[in-house]
């Protein structure tokens, strides 16, 4: 008899067993003597289920989960590799109510496909985006991208069809395609899993704005942290560059497109779009001012379009089913589906991608299913370390770019940390300051003086001292911050010590205000 | 002690001089360079700056200025295992913070240092995207999720042998 | 050489190169000017004769963006922007002062001296007390713990010395030795509260590429480089 099995070999699988559990049930298959085949894929982003085992039937795929070591025995007695029952067993993956009220556009292939495949990948419609952006040329690119309502990912949430027009507009001449896969946010990991999980769509998704605006180079600026991400990357371009979908007239075209991975070296702020092109072009990573937007002068002075990871991993399915598809989904002005991630102190953590429009609360509590400690949920940080603290009062609110900002937060690049009633937000506030001051690259005033001074009241708020008096200075503070700093870092540091105080004046000694 | 390969080669100008000829003909090449040489040396160490620059055709300000503008490049090598624990958000928000504590007690060491017989550096990294399944951790290149007391345990015992 | 310099110094610094280009008609506080495209909003003021202030900007160099001492309100745009980096449009009107801007202003004059030698601010000379007159702040409310009020006077250079407390990190002295000089023999060193002016590999002047030009001497405004040939009898902190 032969099967066929699936074990992610994604690092939030590996980070838990992965490896060790593939290695054993190939050591048990050989006791065995059984004919099983063990495919890595990415993973499914069920993070509490894993390490997964999926076993193919002919009814799907059968999923087991969390699997450790000492687990394999009794699976395989009890006939995992024909999908009987286990108290592991969670039935047909495709069916778990996790992954079926999802709404999977740019994961579609997470956890399915083997990563390092481009044939696997080609054949669950791998490619065909690029196949039709081919034959309708750069001008209908970048109308569908527009068409399809697509913000940009990465936090800033910028229209990208507008960008790619814009440096599609630039005269001919050396262009750039910029990855931004620099996600340092805490709470988000969503990159890493396309880098880890599906690497073609994003290398597809950099070929056709290669082609919508004339960049015949792209590079995707990984963060070294991310050190099982850069492996995949490089060997996904070796494997796309064998295969003749990238390079000099790839895919059979006229068009030329190529691209590199390069390695960040420790820096939060190189995830800032110009700070990165500094460091691209092997410099210290300070922010520069605009004008000039990147667009017109950018990589090596060049037009360069930047985009985040899962703006550009969304584009090949845009191109495939056409923007109106992807538009349909979605609220108001914020439109197709996001890959909200869920952690911290949570129950369920993992990749939820969603139209636009649940609500916070949702996510939290029925998805996320509470806090992995059991306790109360205090409040949520949404949008990484520069992201506001949502109270429960305001779980109501809709996943969506504008009604985040008109309660003074954001949604960032979709990530969410859940805290229990331990947490103590005078501590999470000083930290706030803490990280934009290790983080600074120190151009500018506001934020280079600012973070450390920010350090210091907090401390001094903490132990109590003149402590009225220094939340005023805080608050002027964070005004400064938040209108003179050069770029996001200090100027949105604010918003998680100023959500901090306000929802949760009674963790700085202080009432809770009349608002 | 782990007896036999050293982890990093002993610095020569001559060996630096050959990988940054590797990697000279790339677009902005100094990050990959400068990755390259910590790579082999477990450092970039101050006199490979000027063989940088000359490559490049900088001055050696503006490669100094780079190399220590990134807090991953070191001027030293670190110790043989380097225990990387997340001290993000989400981390915290899972009791990384107790964790912390607890590896640094452990080590008899603070973050940022190294072990007196130079076997462990312990250090902070800020998120390794793990954080689905935090407190995580990275020792050397791989990585470690749903961090509880005994796991860190054992983390430090791996670090240690 | 050094004569010549401090002549310079006593004309009007626009604070960004002058460009060339079909002329642009805007408003800065009421008063019409025109300027080629392409000018900067502090260019344009300055020509008004409503000079913001400013301490990274000089006509000298390109537009750096990093002190945000010179934030202006444009009508019809929402935030802030630093006049030096911003640039003139048709019809645009401008604000360079109001309490929003003050209030900024201030802000940003706080924190610079939250970290620069207290007993150095009455009575000096610099473009940076220039610009605490024109903002109109002494003191600060911090009681600040890191500093850099320890740093080393770096006096290895026969006519000029270097002390880093008085420095603000504006950066014009590695501007002007890259880009006036060609030298560029200064960089930052670390970055964050940790940056640092620095000589080649943080070596001293004397020892650094610097061939002793005097460009990042007369472009500093904080007279954090100063020349020795402007204090007798030994060089104090303050």
């Amino acid at each position: 008899m032969s099967a066929r099995i699936f074990i992610s070999r994604d690092s939030g699988a590996l980070c838990v067993g992965a490896d060790e559990v593939a290695q054993a049930l190939r050591k048990a298959f050989e006791k065995r003597s059984l004919k099983v085949e063990i495919v890595r894929t990415g993973s499914r982003g069920l993070y509490w289920l894993e390490p997964l085992v999926e076993v193919a039937t002919d009814k799907g795929r059968a999923g087991y989960g969390p699997v450790n070591v000492s687990d394999v025995e009794a699976l395989l007695d009890a006939g995992m590799l024909e999908g009987k029952k286990h108290e592991l067993g969670i039935g047909l993956v495709e069916n778990h109510p996790w992954l079926k009220s999802q709404t999977r556009l740019t994961f579609k292939n997470c956890g399915i496909i083997d990563p390092r495949s481009l044939e696997d990948y080609k054949a669950h419609g791998g490619y065909k985006g690029l196949e039709k952006a081919l034959a309708v040329g750069p001008k209908a690119i970048v109308e569908e991208v527009i068409s399809s309502g697509l913000r940009g990912r990465g936090g800033a949430g910028f229209p990208t069809g507008i960008k790619w027009r814009t440096v599609a507009e630039t005269p001919p001449q050396q262009k750039y395609i910029v990855c931004n896969a620099d996600e340092g946010d805490s709470g988000t990991f969503a990159d890493r899993m396309i880098m880890e999980g599906d690497p073609f769509v994003l290398i597809e998704g950099m070929t056709i704005a290669g082609i919508a605006v004339g960049a015949t180079f792209g590079y995707v600026y990984i963060r070294a942290e991310y050190p099982d991400a850069i492996e995949a990357m490089e060997i996904a371009i070796h494997d796309a560059r064998k295969g003749g979908v990238l390079g000099r007239g790839m895919a059979g075209s006229s068009f030329d497109f190529d691209m590199e991975v390069r390695a960040g070296a420790g820096a939060y702020v190189c995830g800032e779009e110009t700070s990165m092109l500094e460091s691209l072009e092997g410099k210290r990573g300070e922010v520069r001012a605009k004008p000039p937007l990147p667009a017109h002068v950018g990589l090596f002075g060049k037009p360069t379009v930047i985009n985040n990871v899962l703006s550009l991993a969304s584009v090949p399915i845009i191109m495939e089913r056409g923007g109106g598809f992807y538009r349909d989904f979605g609220m108001g002005k914020s439109r197709g589906t996001m890959p909200i991630q869920l952690a911290g102190n949570i129950k369920h953590g993992g990749l939820y991608e969603t139209a636009f429009g649940i609500t916070l609360g949702e996510l939290v509590d029925e998805i996320g299913g509470g806090t992995r400690s059991g306790r109360p949920v205090r409040a949520a940080q949404v949008g990484g370390p520069l992201g506001a603290y949502f109270p429960r009062e305001l779980f109501d609110t809709p996943f969506d770019y504008e009604a985040f900002a008109a309660r003074n937060g954001l949604i960032g690049h979709g990530g969410i940390v859940v805290f229990d009633d331990t947490v103590d937000m005078a501590k999470q506030a000083r930290f706030a300051m803490e990280f934009c001051a290790i983080e600074s690259c120190g151009k500018c005033t506001p934020c280079r003086i600012g973070s450390v001074r920010g350090v210091e009241l907090m401390d001094k708020i903490m132990a109590g001292e003149d402590r009225s008096e220094n939340l005023i200075v805080l608050e002027n503070l964070c005004n400064t911050m938040k209108f003179g700093s050069l770029c996001a870092l200090g100027g949105f540091a604010p918003y998680p010590v100023m959500s901090a105080l306000t929802h949760f004046p009674e963790d700085f000694g202080t009432e809770r205000k009349r608002l | 002690m782990r007896l036999g390969m050293p982890r990093y080669e002993s610095w020569t100008a001559e060996r630096a001089r050959e990988i940054i000829a590797r990697y000279r003909h790339l677009e902005g090449a100094t990050l990959p360079i400068l990755h390259a040489l910590q790579e082999t040396f477990g450092c970039v160490p101050a006199d490979a700056v000027p063989l940088v620059a000359d490559a490049l055709n900088l001055s050696r300000a503006e490669i100094h200025g780079t190399v220590t503008f990134y807090h991953d490049f070191r001027r030293e090598p670190p110790g043989l295992r380097v225990l990387k624990l997340c001290c993000a958000e989400s981390c915290q928000a899972a009791g990384g913070d107790a964790l912390v504590a607890r590896a640094e007690e452990k080590l008899g060491v603070s973050m940022g240092e190294t072990t007196l017989d130079r076997r462990v550096t312990l250090e902070p990294v800020y998120c390794l995207g793990l954080c689905h399944s935090s407190p995580a951790a990275m020792l050397d290149k791989r990585v470690v999720g749903r961090l509880d007391e005994g796991k860190l345990d054992w983390l430090v015992k791996e670090a240690r042998a | 050489m050094w004569a010549e310099l401090r002549e310079l110094r006593d004309g009007i610094d626009t604070g960004t190169p002058p460009r060339d280009g079909p002329n642009v008609t805007l408003t800065v506080d009421g008063v019409e000017v025109s300027v080629p495209a392409g000018t900067s909003i502090m260019l344009a003021a300055a020509k008004a004769g409503r000079s913001v202030p400013k301490l990274c900007a000089t006509d000298m160099l390109e537009a750096f963006g990093s002190c945000r001492v010179c934030l202006v309100e444009i009508e019809g745009r929402s935030g802030f922007p630093a006049s030096c980096t911003s640039l003139v449009a048709d019809s645009m009107v401008v604000r360079t002062q109001s309490d929003d801007l003050q209030r900024l202003r201030k802000g940003v004059i706080e924190l610079y001296l939250s970290d620069f030698p207290s007993g150095d601010i009455p009575g000096g000379w610099s473009e940076f007390h220039t610009v605490l007159d024109q903002v109109g702040v002494k003191t600060h409310p911090y009681a600040p713990i890191d500093n850099h009020m320890d740093a080393p006077i770096d006096s290895s250079n026969p006519y000029f010395l270097f002390d880093p407390a008085k420095c603000i990190v504006c950066s014009r002295c590695v501007r002007a030795c890259a880009d006036i000089q060609g030298t560029f023999a200064l960089t930052i060193d670390g970055r964050g509260f940790r940056s640092k002016v620095a000589a080649g590999m943080d070596e001293t002047f004397f020892e650094s590429p610097c061939v002793s030009c005097g460009a990042c001497v007369q472009t500093c405004p904080t007279q954090a480089l100063i020349e020795k040939s402007l204090f007798v009898g030994g060089y104090s902190r303050g």
